[in-house]
This record gives structure tokens, sequence and C-alpha cells, in this order.
């Protein structure tokens, strides 16, 4: 399937911010069953946007915008192909957890074994995995379904009961949460009991409307390497399987390896953000690059997705008696 | 032992009367009233000289240091207290054959560490071929994920690097610590050189000293060297975290010594990934970096986001290979304690040759065999945390109290991995001018080696002394002071 | 060697200079008050002291909470919490010189050094009961010694210059103040008496001390110690180093030379402001100015300072870095 998708964030500062430094991780990756055709910025202020690749192939975007401004805006356009997984077998056999960890020993993917800053494990997590009976049976690839699905039971979805970058134990005491917590709980729910390396994938959903996941935000879902089948799409927010429909823009230990966007500046006191995204199919290879640059404002834009939530950028105040301190905490070797 | 404790025979001129040897290496005596060669003239001049000239000397010596304003800050409170770095007069000599081994085993070690950090950030061979076990690495909170395949100039990650070595009870010079990250005392080394002239000029000249002078400036063509291809006359800085920071003389120091600026976090601005300094004059481009802030800090966007010191998108400028970092960010994962164990290993890996200078045995609590062993033995072993430097989360054993062992082995139980013991060493003990005579104390030495189009060592280092009679630590921050080291043309 | 200097480092050089003049200005104020308190009235002496808080510790500071002379010497000396103490201005001075160590040498870091030490180590009761005339007049050797040693010892680089710049434009911003709050005061009084009493002439002469002017003005004017005079003399004499017009000038040499060494563009408007108070105080005469309103004329000086500092701080300083990249 082949899609369109824009991505648009704007940041408006309370008060006006100069010397601003940004990072962005919006542009789609390439793999084996994804190619990006297409990606285009634009950015206001205008500012020359570099990239290069990270340890986990995300194309990474970085600009600065020196002069005084008071709001940013970054438009990231793409053209995404992504063709259906292989199809996967109903279950594994049970040598399976055997195979992974011989795989483990020899250090294979060791970093996606690792409790990560939002996947360590908490109380109220261990209760979670009493309660969903999350042990190695059976083979991997069942557990894991079963998982899936008991997660997105247990969670009810709700745009507004946390933030992306809140810790999973908001999520648990409320039973709530978005896309990022169903994905980091089920992150640390895989590695910590069934010690299997997983990954958090950051991207966008080509909205059905039996979805559960809010459409016009961007997504998030897992990925779980199996012996034999290589990494493994989870998506415990709708219950489904990572399939044609995901668009995987990022892959990192947990969202704080991929913030959409992540930046410092001078000068501000906070920040208002809205995100908007679209996800359109396009019917023909022929006529793609012309919808993709379609123009900005074409009427047929989404409500925009308004919350404090992505609130990434901080200033970089220079208070004195706080860089004192870590002028001290620089440990030279003496 | 039987007689260990010989005292300076009856008859000895006054500075020596408190003189004894024990366990530990003497460095000037080889038995009772014996000085070794390499000292015999110094002998002979101390005994010319009565406790009231050397006092006056050493007053001498430490008002110079007062009016210069050679300090160091200790970390007691917020605002940290200067301090002068106490001096001791009477300089420790090092025969030639002897640094010899020193400078050879120093190269072969600085040699591999570099190839052993090229590889982990890279291919990851030694990993694969399981002569370093992976998890040690990847755990290591040195370790920066951002440096994978990220290639530097000329291969050189560790440019500045200040090798703890201690002598063993038969003479032989063995590794205590490897410092990869940001070492420092470079300055009191050169200063206490300068001083030493000033107090001692009859003696200095006729001893056959290697001079150390050129230290600035080989730090200067180091740097040089490792100036981005395209940067023409390179531009060349060092970063200082500022005026708090416990070395911040030091950086004063070498910024004048080779004549660049010093410059902190706020004094610098990236744009498109080019490195700039605000000047009164403009923005002026910055091609290398001597940084002296730790990696956490060096960047708020990739790394510490709190961090004031840094500068906001240095990594992309570095990534990018338009401005070096001396050293490379991401060293400190190979002066890492645990680690540390298997440099042997890594120096027979990558050069198939034996270590030159051995290592002190190591117990890695991260083995459960091992750990288990420490916990039995606290109060026998020293224990460090592998990640710190300076002294700091370090208990030895023998000189603890039980309320520390208790407060280590929990914290050594709740995170083994971070957590390494050796055996307690007796490091060899050199005179010192205390008070009105001369007494033993125990020594360890920092050599400093520059790694640029060629390893450059300067003869001598940094002297530590632990002053406390009895005391092994040497850090400044703990009590210590240093003397001129002298090493010997033949 | 390089010619460049960072912005930082001129900044701190720039405020090391202002705050120990600062100390300086403040340290002579307070002895000319304490040596001229014995000879007034208590009302005089209380609305001296008034004038005294408003010029070196702001206007709106309530003067009730200061009924003594002791309250004041203790707030213009040593109370932490008044930024423009002789104790906060010596600390504020030392930490830059701090911050910029390698940049100086060492007898100017000693020599602040030892007066910052002197400072901390002496007691408002020691300072009370023993020779308050002796301490302040210390304060001022000290200052004087290290801006000897600047003047001797230093190339004539951009530090020196910025180092140039902090002294002369706080001294006319001092200057300018001091006429500002004494004269209105004084003069309405003195219009008011007719002539001026034994008392009003006490005051003339403490403003002219308290401005370190009271010899070189005798030089010039004998003891005639008139109002207009003293105007002429600390506004527009061009060979006296404290007064306004002689601060302007320096000012002006040192951003020359700075903007020859920095290559700044000769249009930039640090030098058309420079220019044009310098202009104004060449082409001052006393009678028009006291025609048309000291007041106004003062204010115009005071605010041309401030945008003389704001545009320093613009064009080296702290200006935005995207115009100098497109450059």
């Amino acid at each position: 399937m082949l899609y369109s998708v824009r991505h648009t964030t704007r940041f408006q500062y309370k008060l006006p911010v100069s010397e601003a430094i940004t990072e962005i991780r919006m542009r789609p990756r390439d793999s084996e069953i994804q190619h990006c055709n297409l990606f285009r910025l634009t950015l206001r202020p205008q500012a020359n946007a570099l990239s290069f690749t990270d340890s986990l192939g995300n194309v990474v975007h970085h600009f600065s915008q020196p002069g005084v401004h008071q709001e940013l805006q970054i438009v990231a356009e793409s053209e995404v192909m992504v063709s259906a997984p292989p199809v996967l077998p109903a279950s594994l056999d049970a040598t399976a957890w055997a195979q992974n960890d011989e795989a483990a020993a020899a250090g294979d993917h060791w970093d996606m074994f690792q409790p990560s800053a939002y996947t360590t494990s908490t109380a109220r997590l261990e209760a979670l995995a009493r309660e969903l009976d999350v042990t190695r049976r059976d083979d991997p690839l069942t557990v894991l379904l079963a998982l899936n699905a008991a997660i997105h039971r247990t969670f009810a979805y709700d745009a507004t009961s946390t933030q992306v970058d809140s810790p999973i134990d908001d999520a648990l005491l409320h039973r709530r949460g978005v896309c990022q917590d169903f994905t980091h709980i089920m992150l640390a729910l895989v590695r910590n009991h069934l010690r299997l390396p997983a990954r958090y994938v950051s991207g966008y959903l080509h909205h059905r409307r039996d979805d559960t996941s809010a459409d016009g935000a961007s997504h998030a879902w897992l990925e779980v390497f199996l012996p034999g089948l290589g990494w493994v799409g989870f998506d415990p927010t709708n219950n489904i399987l990572a399939g044609e429909r995901h668009i995987q823009v990022a892959i990192g230990r947990d969202y704080a390896d991929v913030p959409p966007t992540r930046g410092v500046y001078k000068g501000g006191s906070g920040s208002e953000l809205s995100v908007s995204v679209r996800v359109r199919p396009l019917h023909g290879s022929g006529g793609a690059a012309g919808t993709a640059d379609a123009p900005l404002d074409d009427g047929s834009e989404p409500p925009v997705y308004r919350s404090t939530a992505q609130a990434l950028q901080s200033s970089y105040a220079q208070a004195q008696q706080a860089a004192a301190q870590q002028q001290q905490q620089q440990q030279q070797q003496q | 032992m039987l007689d260990t404790e010989l005292s300076i025979q009856s008859g000895m001129p006054a500075p020596f009367h408190a003189y004894q040897l024990d366990d530990a290496y003497d460095e000037m005596f080889s038995s009772a009233g014996r000085p070794r060669d390499h000292y015999k003239r110094l002998f002979r001049r101390l005994m010319e000289l009565t406790p009231e000239e050397l006092e006056e000397r050493q007053q001498a010596a430490d008002l110079s240091f007062l009016h210069q304003g050679i300090t160091f800050t200790v970390y007691s409170d917020t605002r940290g207290t200067e301090r002068i770095f106490p001096y001791d007069l009477l300089p420790r000599i090092i025969s030639a054959a002897e640094w010899d081994t020193v400078e050879r085993g120093l190269i072969q070690r600085i040699t591999a560490l570099n190839l052993f950090l090229h590889d982990i950030y890279h291919d990851a061979q030694i990993l694969r071929d399981k002569v370093v076990p992976f998890d040690l690495v990847y755990s290591s909170k040195h370790y920066r994920r951002e440096m994978r395949g990220l290639d530097v100039p000329h291969g050189i990650y560790i440019t500045v690097v200040g090798t703890d070595l201690i002598r063993l009870p038969d003479g032989q010079f063995a590794v205590l610590e490897d410092n990869l990250r940001v070492p420092s005392g470079a300055s009191y080394m050169l200063a206490n050189r300068a001083v030493m002239k000033r107090v001692f000029p009859g003696l200095f000249r006729n001893y056959g000293i290697r001079p150390l002078d050129f230290y600035g400036q080989a730090l200067l063509t180091t740097m040089r060297y490792l100036a981005p291809p395209a940067s023409g006359d390179p531009s060349i800085v060092l970063l200082s975290p500022g005026v708090f920071n416990s070395a911040y003389f030091e950086h004063t120091f070498l910024a004048r010594q080779m004549g660049i600026p010093l410059v902190e976090g706020r004094d610098l601005i990236v744009h498109d990934a080019r490195v700039f300094m605000r000047t009164t004059s403009g923005l002026r481009p910055v091609n290398v970096i001597y940084r002296r802030i730790d990696d956490d800090f060096i960047d708020p966007l990739v790394f510490r986001k709190d961090s004031m010191l840094g500068v906001p998108g240095l990594f992309s400028a570095y990534r990018k290979g338009n401005v070096t970092l001396a050293n490379a960010a991401g060293t400190g994962v190979a002066d890492d304690k645990a680690i540390y164990a298997y440099v042997p290993a890594i120096i027979r890996y990558y050069l198939g040759e034996d270590a030159i200078l051995p290592n002190i045995d190591t117990f890695l609590c991260s083995d459960s065999v091992q750990c288990s062993y420490v916990l039995d033995n606290l109060d026998s072993l020293v224990v460090k945390a592998v990640g710190e430097s300076g002294g700091y989360g370090m208990l030895v054993g023998p000189h603890s109290t039980a309320e520390q062992r208790e407060e280590f082995r929990r914290q050594i139980q709740a995170n083994p991995r971070n957590f390494i013991a050796q055996p307690t060493i007796n490091l060899s003990r050199a005179p010192c001018f205390l008070e009105g005579q001369v007494e033993a104390r125990h020594v360890d030495l920092r050599p400093y080696i520059l790694y640029g189009e060629r390893v450059t060592i300067v003869p001598g280092g940094l002297t530590r002394v632990a002053l406390r009679r009895g005391s092994l630590v040497v850090n400044s921050s703990q009590g210590g002071g240093s003397k001129d080291t002298w090493v010997l043309h033949e | 060697m390089n010619s460049s200097m960072l912005s930082r480092v001129a900044d701190s050089l720039y405020w090391m200079s202002r705050y120990l003049e600062r100390a300086d200005h403040v340290a002579r104020q307070i002895d000319v008050h304490l040596t001229l308190v014995p000879e007034q009235a208590t009302e005089a002496a209380r609305k001296r002291r008034n004038r005294l808080i408003a010029c070196l510790v702001g206007e709106g500071y309530p003067v009730e909470a200061v009924d003594s002379d002791y309250d004041l010497v203790h707030l213009l000396t040593f109370d932490e919490d008044n930024s423009n103490s002789i104790m906060r201005c010596v600390a504020s001075a030392r930490e830059n010189a701090r911050q910029v160590r390698e940049q100086i040498n060492t007898q100017m870091w000693e020599q602040i050094n030892q007066l910052y030490l002197s400072v901390q180590g002496t007691s408002l009761e020691w300072l009370w009961q023993g020779q308050p005339h002796r301490f302040y007049h210390s304060i001022n050797q000290d200052v004087y010694r290290f801006q000897g040693i600047t003047d001797s010892r230093i190339s004539r680089d951009q530090g020196w210059h910025f180092v140039q710049l902090g002294r002369y434009i706080e001294r006319s911003a001092e200057t300018a103040d001091t006429l500002n709050v004494d004269f209105r005061e004084l003069y309405s009084a003195a219009l008011a008496d007719d002539a001026g009493d034994q008392q009003t002439y006490l005051e003339w002469v403490g403003l002219l001390r308290g401005a370190a002017a009271y010899e070189a003005y005798s030089k010039v004017y004998m003891a005639n110690v008139q109002p207009r005079f003293i105007i002429e003399f600390l506004l527009l004499n061009p060979e006296f180093p404290y007064s306004v017009h002689f601060g302007i000038n320096m000012v002006q040499a040192s951003l020359d030379a700075l903007g020859a060494l920095t290559d700044t563009h000769k249009s930039s408007r640090v030098f058309r402001l420079a220019g044009r108070l310098r202009a104004m105080l060449d082409f001052g005469q006393v009678d028009e100015i006291m025609d048309s309103g000291l007041g106004s004329y003062l204010l115009a000086i005071q605010n041309q300072s401030a945008q003389i500092h704001e545009a320093i701080y613009q064009t080296y300083i702290n200006y935005p870095i995207d115009d100098k990249l497109a450059a």
C-alpha cells in the first residue's frame, strides 16, 4: 500500500525565543517491507535541515534557528510504500524459548532485553504480570498474542489520561492510557517476564473506523524478535499485529530514544504544542508525487489534536546557581 | 618479616632521624642508610642542608604556590572551598632504565585501549570473540551508543591520558587505573617543576633531569593534528565547566600554556552543525575542542538534558566531523574499573603481546563467585565504584570502620556491576620533608600521555603523596599532596 | 596571538571595572558624609543621609529604616541585601576577575583579592568604634592602586578598553547622579536662603568632595564655591578626570579603538550615540543649561549613557547571532 503522510507540529512560545536547535525523527524508515519514496520538510522559521542516521537506522533531521521567533512549525510530508509482512504461523515450536536464550547468551539484541527508562519494573507492573499470568509457557508467539489481547482488554484508551512521556505507573494505576503506555507496559512485561528482546516503534497508523487509538496523532507499538521470524510487530492498543497499515518512523528502546521532536532554545517560558497527523492511501503510483505535493491547507485537514503531551523543548536557562553545581559535579579524574 | 623497622644508624644527620623502612618498596633507600644510585646526590645534598634551611625552602615554595593562586576546590559544601595543593619539597627520582620500561608499557597499553575503543564502537569483534564480556561493555554507564559507527579523526579516541601507576613491594611498576576521560593534574606537574627549579637551582643543574616544559607545546601540536581536514589553520579552544570546577586553575593554566582561548559552554554556538565562539568581533569558527567537561554535560540535546555547561547541538557538529572533541566521546567505557581487569587480555588480543606493565588483581562483583569473596573480605580489600574517579566511591578495607563496610556491603549487593575490589597494595614510599624532618610516605605516579601523530610521554608526571602517616590514599580531594618527579637522562 | 576576545571575557572585564569604580565612589561618599556630619544640624544631616541613600542605593529605598549614620554605614558598607554596598561591589568585582583569571595579570588579581579580604575582614563595630576615615580611605587607595597597575601593566588591547569603558561609564553616571540628586535639593535651598549660609556652603563643598573634585575645583575657581561653577566644572570640564565630559571623551576614545580592533562598522549605532553625547558636552554652555533646566539636561545625559551601555552590549556582547551568521 502506498501512503501519503503529513505530520504537522506547531510550538507556540509564550515569550520570544532564539538560538533554537531542534532534532526530529519523522522520516519513515526503509526496511524490507517499507520504503520511503519521498520526504519533504517545511520549516518555519526557515532553516537548513541536515540529517544523519543513528545507530538503530533511524534518520534524524536537525536544524538551527538562531533568530528571534515565537512559533516553530514543522511540516513533514512523506510518501511511503508499505507491504504486508510475511504471514505468521499459528504458533512456534516450543523450542523457540531455548533458541532465543542461546541468541541472548551470544549478546544479540542486548539493549532490547534491558529495562530502559520507561520499562523499568514497578510493584504495579509485577502485580499486572501476576494478574495476566505473564510467564513462559507454550511457545513465544502464542504467549505474545495472548498478552497483546490481554493488555488491550485490561486498559482503556483515553487520550486525556496520560502524556506521551508519563511513567507507566500512571497508566497502571488508572488502567487507562495512550498508545505509548500500552506499548511501554507490554515492552516491560516482554523483557522482564518473558526475557525476549523487544523494541519500541514510533510511527503512524492508517486508521480504520474500528481502531481504538485516536486518528490524527502519531502511533506507537512494539516489535519482538522471534527465532526464525525476526522482528514481529504487536499493536496492543488495537489488539492487532503490525501490518500494512503501520508505517514505521523510528525504533528505540522506548519513547525516550525516539521522541518526534527534541529541542533546546534560549528564552521563553513554556510553550503550547499542537500536532496533527494525516495518513492517506494513494491509489496508483503515477499521481503519487503530485498528491504529496498538495498545498498545505487543502481544507481536508482533520481536527487538530491538541495536547501539551510532546512538550519536549526545554529552555536553555542560564541559572548561575544550578550551573555552578553542575560545574562541581564534573568529576575530573584527579 | 623480621627486621622490618630498621632505623637509620645513629650518627646520621638530622633530617633522617625519623626515617623508617617497612614492607613497602622505598624509592630512595635499598636498605637502611643506603640510598639507591640515582638518589645518592640528593642524599648528599640533604646532608649538607640544615633543617632550618630546608624549612626555609619549603616555605618559599609554599608561598610561591599561594601567590600564583595554584589551588583546587574541595566539594564539602555547595560552594566548594579553595585550597592550596600541598607540595612536598623533596623530588621523587626515577632512573632512565626504569623509565624506559614505563614508557614502553604505557605506549603499548594506550595503543591497545585505543584499538579497543574503535572496535567496540564499530564491529565489536573483541566482544564476538568473547575476550571481553559484552554485557560489561554494554552496561557501562560510559558506553555511548551515540558513538556507534562514528569515525573520529585518525581513529584517535584517547588524546590525553593520565595513567595511575604504583610500585609493588618488589619495585615493579603496575597500573592502578587508566584515566581516559578528562584526566587532570598536568598543571601541577609543571608548576611543581617550576617551583623546584627556583628553590633548588644548584641541585637541579647537575642532576641530568629530563625536561617537561614542552608539555603545552606538545598538547597544542597534538590537538592541531586532530583538527578536521578542512579547517586550514585550526582554531582550538579549551572548554571548561567554569570557575566553580575543582580543576579551574588547571584549565586557565593550560589554556595560557597552549596560547588558546579558555571557553565555557555559553561562549559557543552551533549553527548548521558548525561550532562558533561569540567574540567581540563576531562569531569565530572553532575546529578543535580540548574539552574538560564530561560526556554527560557536553550537549543537552544528546546527553543530560538539564546540562547548562554544554553546547546545544555540539554533538551534531562532532558527528559531521566539523569539530573534533579531545578526548573523544565515550572513552570512559575503557577506563571502567571492571573493564580494567581485561586490559591485559585486550593487549594480547590486539597486539599479540603480553602486557609490559602488570595489572593489580581485580575481583569483579558482577561475577557472583568473586562477589561473595569480596563480601567476605571487605576488611582487607580496596573496593571501588567502577565509574568513579578522584578517590570518590572507594573503601580501603584495612582502614575502614564497621559502618563503612556495612554501607559498602549494602551498595555492592544492590548493584554488583558497579563495584570491583583489589587487594590492598602497599604503595611504595618516598622521602618527604614534614615538620622539620624527612619521613617516608606512600606515593603513586601519574604520567601524562599524548596521543597524536605519535605518542608523546612526558618524562615523569605527577607524583602524588599520601601526606597522612600510613595513609594509602593520594587523591588531592582526600588529603594528598604532590612532589616534583625527576626522570634522569641516564 | 589571537586578537579576538570572547564576549564573556569582555563582559567580565567591563563589570569588574564598573564594580570597583562604584565601590570607590561609595567609599568616598560615606567618608565625606561622616566628616561633614559633626558640623551639621540634625535636620540637614537627615536630609543628607536621605540624599545619599537615593544616590547610592536607589530612589524609593525606604529611608525611614535608616535613622542614624550607624545604620547608614551598615547599609552602604556591609549590607548583603544592598547590591551597591561596598562589600557586594567588591565581591562582584572579584568574582568577575576570577572568571577571567587567565586574562588579567597576577598583580591585578592579588590587588583585587587583597581588597576583598580586607573588606571581608572588617566588622561594622570595629569600623564604627575605630577610624572610619582610614578604612574608607584605604578602599580608595586600593582601587587607585588597582587602576594604576592596570594602566601601567596591561597592553592597550581590547581588554584594557573594556576596563576603561566600565570605569568611565560608571564614573560619569555617578557624577551625573550626584549632581541630579544633590543639586536639586541644595539649589532650591540656596535660592530660598538667598545667599547660601554656612550650612549650605558646607554642603556644596561636600558635593565637590564626594565627586573627588574639591582640590581640582579650587585650582580653577579658587575658594569661590558657586552652584553654576560647580555645574560647569563637574559636567563640562574636559580636563578633570571625574567630570562627565572627561568620562565621555574617554568612553569615545575607547570605543574608537575597539572599533578598529574588531572591525566594527563605522556607522554602528554605538559610535553615533557616543558622538552625540560627546557633542552635547563639547558645546554645552552652563548658562544655557541652567536656563533651560539642569534636570532635563542631566536626564538626557543619564539616558544617553544608558543607551551607550546597551549599544556596547548589542555590538560586542549580547548581539543576536543571526545577524553575524548572515554577515
